[in-house]
C-alpha cells in the first residue's frame, strides 16, 4: 500500500511538474510565467527600480558615465568613439532588447521560428524579396570598403551581447516569456539588416498596376488622370533653382519595344498609405532670434515599444542627441552642438520589375539579349516552430531575385519576375549616420551623404553657422522617359539601367532665396530638372500647406514651429468640400440628420481638431464618393492604381460631366454630381449608424488612433483610443495607425535649444512606468525638453551609472 | 501544531531557495523538508501547498504594492483572466498544487524507508 500510495503521488507530482514546464497549445509554460521570482510579475519592475552605479563592461578603454534623465533618457559619455557604441549596445538592449531582436527576425524572415507555421508565408515574401541577401551584400561592402566602421559595428554587437550574457531569467523581457523563446546574440549584420528593414518600410512600386491600367485605359487617359507633375507642383526643391550641370544621357530603347502588354502576378505588399513625414528649415532671416530652426516629424506605423529611442552619445569630440534605431548605431534624426538635420522619405520608384523567360523547367538559364544567361539558386531555410525546416529556393537572375515563381504566387500564372532594387546593391548606410553625428558643417553633411543609398531621404540641414540646406540623397538610376513605371522585359538589354546619377546631380539646395528648405513627401523638383522622376505615391497636400505657410511667417518662433508640427488644417477638405457642397446642391433627401450634417458641415473652418464634427462628416462623405467615382475600376479583375485625391478632385471641380464619371453598365449618364450626392446618402446612413452603435462621431472618437504593439494579438500592450487630431494629407498626419513617430524642433542659436516627443516612452517594458509614459504629451503636441547635457550636470536626473571594463 | 510549524518551515524554503532555482528547484526542495521533518500526511499537503502558495503570493502581492505596476492587469486581460488580483490568486493556486504533491510525496517516501512494509498488495 505504502509503495502504492508513493508511487501514485509521487507520479502526480512529475506529472503536475512536467505539465506546467510545457507550453499548452499557444500558451507558453505556466510555471516559469507565473512563478514570482522568475516569471512576468519580475517585469512590474521599472528601470529606475533597477538602477545600478556600476556595471562591468568587457573591452572598454576607459569608463564611460551614463546619466539617465527623468524621462529616462540616457547620456552616454565615453573617451572614444568605440567606447561609446559599445556601450549604446549595451544600454539599448536593456530597455529594448526584445524589440530589436524581433525586428531583425521579421527583416530576416524568421518570425516562424517564434510563431509557427502561421508566419511562412510572410518569411518566404521576406525572403524572396531578398532583404538578407542585401544585408549580405552590404556586410561585404562594409567589410571591403571601410573596415575601420566594422570595428564600431562589433563593438555595438558585442555591448548587446554582454547584456544578453548578463540576463537572467527574472529581467527577460516579458515577451520572450508569453512567447517562450530566448535571445540569440547580436552581430554587426544585424544592425544592417534593420537598416534594409527601413528599406523595405518605406519603398513600394506599382510597375504591376501602372502596367495593368495602361492596357485598359491606354496612354493618353492614364496621363490625363495620372499626369507626371501636378496642376500645383510645390516641390521639395525650390522651382526656381537653377541646375547647373550637364547630364548623363542613356539611351532609350526602340520605338515599340516597350511598354510591353499586360502581365498579371500579385502585385507585391505595398507600404501603408499615410506613412510620410514632413521636415523643414527656416533661416534665421525668417526666424525671431536670428537662429535657423529645423524641425522633422517622420511619420511611420505608430508602435509600441516605439521604433525610436531617445539618447545623447557624447565623446570629447562631439555631442550628439536625438532618435536612435534600436538596433543601428549613432542618432538618426537629430542634431549636435554645430549642425541639426532630419529626415522625410523620398521615394523614387526605387524597384523595378522584369520578366525573365527561362529556357526549361530546371530554370537554370534565362534568357538575355541573343545568349542564355546562368542564373543562381539561393536555397533559404526557414526553420519553423514546432516542425521541420522549410527549404524555399529562390532563383536570382543579374537583375536580382525571381520573387514569384511557380512554387510561390504560382496559382495566378506560371510568371517569373525578376525585382531589380537599390537595397539589394552594397552600400553603408550607417557610415551616414556615423559622420553625420560628428558633422561640423555643410560640407561635412554632404561627405556624410554620399554614402546613403537606400532607402532614399529627403535630408534637412541647419547649422549654428547659419546655413540651410536641402539634399535628396539615395542612388538613383539614370530612366529614360517612362522607364520601370511598367514592367519590362528581361530579355531585351534595352531594358537595363544604364546609369546611376552621380551624387552631385542629385537635387540640392543651399540657402534659397526664399529663407526656407522642407519636404513634405511631394514631388522633389520641377519639370526642369533634367532626369526622369517618378513615383505614384507622391504628397500633395502637407507640402502646400506647409510651404504656403513657411512663405507667409515672419519672425518665427520655436514655440510657432511646433504649433506647425501639430498644424490640423484639412487642405483636401478645404478644397474638394466647396466643390461637393455646390454639387451636392439642395438634394439632402430631406432626412433632419441629413441637414444636421450638412450644417456642421458648412460650419466647419476646415481644421481637424480632436473635438470637431467636420472632418468626420467629410471624411466619411468623400470616402463614399470617391468609392462612388472609381466603382467601376474597383470591379475590373486586374490590380490597378486609382487617381488619387488631389486629381479626382479637380476632376470633379473642372470636369463634372467627365466621361469618367459614367459607370458603363448604368443606363443613366452619371456626372460628378450623381456620385457626390450618392455618397452623401451613404455617408448620412453610416453616420446614423455609427450614432445609434458609438454615440460621438467628434473626429478623435471617430479616427481611434491606436499605438500597437508589434505583436498586435497582444491588445493589453497597446494603447488604444489616443484623443489627438490631424489625419492623412494633414500636416499632424496622425491617421489611425500612422503618424508623427517622433517629433523634434532644433534652434541652432548658443545655446542650441532642443525640443523633441515620440508617442511611446523610453523602456520597452510594457510593465514599466516609462513604457507609454509620452503619449499624452504627444497627443496634446507638448514636448520634452532635448537640450545637449553636459557630462557634470546634477539637475534633473533619475540615475547614473558608470561602466567600467 | 505541527501543521503550522511545517507551514512555516515550507514557507521559509520557498522564499529563501525559490529566487536561486526553477520553480521544480522549490518543489524538490519541499519533497526533501517532508523526508527530513516528517510531519505526517495530511500537515505535509497542507502544509506544504499553503507554505510555496503563501510564498509566491506574498511576493506578488509584494511586486505589486513596491512597483505599482500595471502589468498584472494586462497580463490577465492577455490570458482572458479579467484582472491581476485573479492572476494573484492563480499564482497561489499553482504554488499550493506543486508545493503540496512535492511534500506529500516526500513524506510518502519517507513512511515507505521508515518502516518495512508487512503488506505488499501487487496489482
Amino acid at each position: 500500500m505504502k509503495v502504492f500510495s508513493f508511487v501514485l503521488v509521487f507520479l502526480i507530482t512529475v506529472v503536475l511538474g512536467y505539465v506546467v514546464s510545457i507550453p499548452m497549445g499557444p500558451a507558453p509554460p505556466v510555471a516559469p510565467l507565473l512563478d514570482p521570482n522568475h516569471g512576468f510579475w519580475q517585469n512590474m519592475y521599472s528601470e529606475d527600480q533597477l538602477a545600478e552605479e556600476t556595471i562591468q563592461l568587457e573591452g572598454l578603454s576607459a569608463p564611460v558615465k551614463v546619466a539617465y534623465d527623468e524621462n529616462l533618457i540616457p547620456h552616454i559619455f565615453a573617451q572614444n568613439e568605440e567606447d561609446l557604441y559599445r556601450v549604446q549596445g549595451y544600454v539599448t538592449a536593456q530597455h529594448r532588447l526584445w524589440q530589436m531582436e524581433f525586428q531583425t527576425m521579421a527583416a530576416a524572415g524568421r518570425i516562424s521560428e517564434i510563431v509557427g507555421p502561421v508566419a511562412l508565408e510572410l518569411d518566404r515574401m521576406t525572403r524572396r524579396k531578398g532583404l538578407a541577401y542585401g544585408a549580405e551584400l552590404g556586410y561585404e561592402f562594409v567589410k571591403e570598403n571601410h573596415p575601420e566602421m566594422l570595428v564600431l559595428l562589433e563593438a555595438y554587437a558585442d555591448g548587446v551581447n554582454q547584456y544578453i550574457a548578463s540576463l537572467d531569467d527574472a529581467r527577460l523581457p516579458v515577451e520572450y516569456k508569453i512567447l517562450n523563446y530566448h535571445p540569440e546574440n547580436w552581430s554587426s549584420y544585424k544592425s544592417l539588416l534593420l537598416l534594409k528593414y527601413m528599406s523595405d518600410m518605406l519603398v513600394g512600386d506599382r510597375d504591376l498596376q501602372y502596367s495593368n491600367l495602361r492596357k485598359i485605359l491606354g496612354e493618353e487617359k492614364l496621363d490625363l488622370l495620372f499626369p507626371e507633375f501636378p496642376e500645383e507642383n510645390d516641390p521639395v526643391i525650390e522651382a526656381e533653382r537653377v541646375w547647373d550641370f550637364e547630364p548623363i544621357q542613356v539611351n532609350s530603347p526602340e520605338e515599340g519595344t516597350y511598354p510591353d502588354d499586360k502581365l498579371v502576378i500579385d502585385p507585391l505588399p505595398q507600404p501603408e498609405e499615410g506613412v510620410g513625414s514632413n521636415n523643414w528649415a527656416v533661416a534665421g532671416s525668417k526666424t525671431k532670434n536670428g537662429n535657423p530652426i529645423l524641425a522633422n516629424d517622420p511619420h511611420l506605423s505608430l508602435n509600441l515599444p516605439s521604433l525610436w529611442y531617445s539618447m545623447q552619445l557624447s565623446t570629447p569630440e562631439h555631442r550628439v542627441k536625438g532618435a536612435t534605431l534600436p538596433g543601428a548605431l549613432g542618432v538618426i534624426s537629430g542634431f549636435n552642438e554645430n549642425i541639426a538635420w532630419g529626415v522625410t522619405n523620398a521615394t523614387k520608384d526605387a524597384r523595378d520589375w522584369y520578366k525573365i523567360t527561362f529556357q526549361d523547367d530546371s530554370r537554370k538559364t534565362y534568357r538575355y539579349g541573343n545568349e542564355w544567361r546562368e542564373a543562381s539558386h539561393r536555397i533559404e531555410e526557414i526553420k519553423v516552430k514546432g516542425q521541420e525546416p522549410y527549404y524555399d529556393t529562390v532563383v536570382y537572375t543579374h537583375y536580382g531575385p525571381v520573387v514569384y515563381d511557380r512554387t510561390f504566387g504560382s496559382e495566378r500564372q506560371d510568371m517569373n519576375f525578376a525585382l531589380k532594387w537599390t537595397a539589394h546593391m552594397g552600400s553603408n548606410e550607417q557610415l551616414t549616420f556615423i559622420k553625420m553625428n560628428k558633422a561640423k558643417n555643410h560640407d561635412d553633411y554632404n561627405d556624410a551623404l554620399n554614402h546613403f543609398t537606400a532607402p532614399a531621404q529627403n535630408f534637412v540641414f541647419a547649422s549654428v553657422s547659419g546655413d540651410i540646406a536641402m539634399r535628396i540623397q539615395g542612388k538613383f538610376p539614370v530612366k529614360w522617359d517612362k522607364q520601370g513605371k511598367f514592367f519590362m522585359d528581361g530579355a531585351d538589354p534595352q531594358m537595363e539601367w544604364q546609369a546611376f546619377i552621380p551624387n552631385e546631380h542629385n537635387p540640392s539646395t543651399l540657402n534659397p532665396e526664399r529663407g526656407f528648405v522642407s519636404s513634405a513627401n511631394q514631388h522633389p523638383v520641377d519639370p526642369s530638372y533634367p532626369y526622369y522622376v517618378f513615383d505614384n505615391s507622391y504628397e500633395h497636400y502637407r507640402n502646400r500647406r506647409l510651404n504656403n505657410r513657411l512663405r507667409e511667417m515672419n519672425s518665427i518662433t520655436v514655440d510657432q514651429m511646433k504649433e506647425l508640427q501639430f498644424d490640423d488644417y484639412y487642405l483636401h477638405a478645404a478644397e474638394a468640400l466647396p466643390v461637393m457642397l455646390e454639387l451636392l446642391g439642395n438634394e439632402t433627401g430631406g432626412d433632419e440628420k441629413a441637414e444636421k450634417y450638412l450644417s456642421e458641415l458648412k460650419s466647419w473652418d476646415f481644421y481637424a481638431d480632436p473635438n470637431q464634427k467636420g472632418p468626420t462628416l467629410f471624411y466619411t462623405w468623400w470616402n463614399k464618393t470617391y468609392n462612388q467615382i472609381w466603382n467601376d475600376w474597383m470591379e475590373w479583375d486586374e490590380p490597378v492604381v486609382y487617381p488619387n485625391n488631389y486629381e479626382t478632385v479637380r476632376l470633379l471641380k473642372n470636369n463634372p460631366s467627365s466621361e469618367f464619371f459614367d459607370h458603363v453598365n448604368t443606363e443613366l449618364k452619371e456626372t460628378a454630381s450623381n456620385h457626390v450626392r450618392k455618397g452623401f446618402a451613404e455617408m448620412v446612413e453610416s453616420m446614423k449608424e455609427w450614432e445609434q452603435e458609438e454615440g460621438d462621431y467628434t473626429w478623435a472618437n471617430y479616427k481611434r488612433t491606436s499605438i500597437q504593439h508589434l505583436v498586435p494579438q497582444f491588445r493589453p500592450f497597446s494603447v488604444e483610443n489616443v484623443y489627438t487630431g490631424g489625419g492623412r494629407g494633414i500636416l499632424n498626419a496622425t491617421s489611425e495607425r500612422h503618424g508623427a513617430s517622433w517629433r523634434m524642433v532644433v534652434e541652432l542659436g548658443t545655446p542650441i535649444k532642443a525640443f523633441g516627443i515620440y508617442p511611446g516612452g523610453q523602456s520597452g517594458n510594457p510593465g514599466s512606468k516609462f513604457y507609454s509614459n509620452f503619449i499624452s504629451k504627444w497627443a496634446n503636441g507638448d514636448y520634452l525638453n532635448f537640450d545637449l547635457r553636459s557630462e557634470d550636470q546634477e539637475e534633473d536626473l533619475l540615475f547614473q551609472t558608470t561602466f567600467t571594463n | 501544531m505541527k501543521f503550522l510549524l511545517y507551514l512555516l518551515l515550507s514557507f521559509v524554503l520557498v522564499f529563501f531557495l525559490n529566487p536561486f532555482t526553477p520553480f521544480w528547484g522549490a518543489m524538490i526542495g519541499l519533497g526533501v523538508l517532508a523526508l527530513v521533518i516528517q510531519p505526517g500526511g495530511a500537515a505535509a499537503f497542507f502544509g506544504g501547498g499553503f507554505g510555496m502558495s503563501l510564498a509566491w503570493m506574498g511576493l506578488a502581492v509584494y511586486l505589486n504594492i513596491e512597483t505599482g505596476s500595471s502589468l498584472p492587469d494586462k497580463m490577465a486581460q492577455l490570458f482572458g483572466l479579467g484582472n491581476g488580483t485573479l492572476l494573484i490568486l492563480a499564482t497561489g493556486f499553482l504554488g499550493f498544487l506543486l508545493g503540496a504533491f512535492s511534500s506529500w510525496s516526500g513524506q510518502l517516501l519517507r513512511n515507505l524507508l521508515k518502516k518495512k512494509p508487512e503488506n505488499i498488495y501487487r496489482g
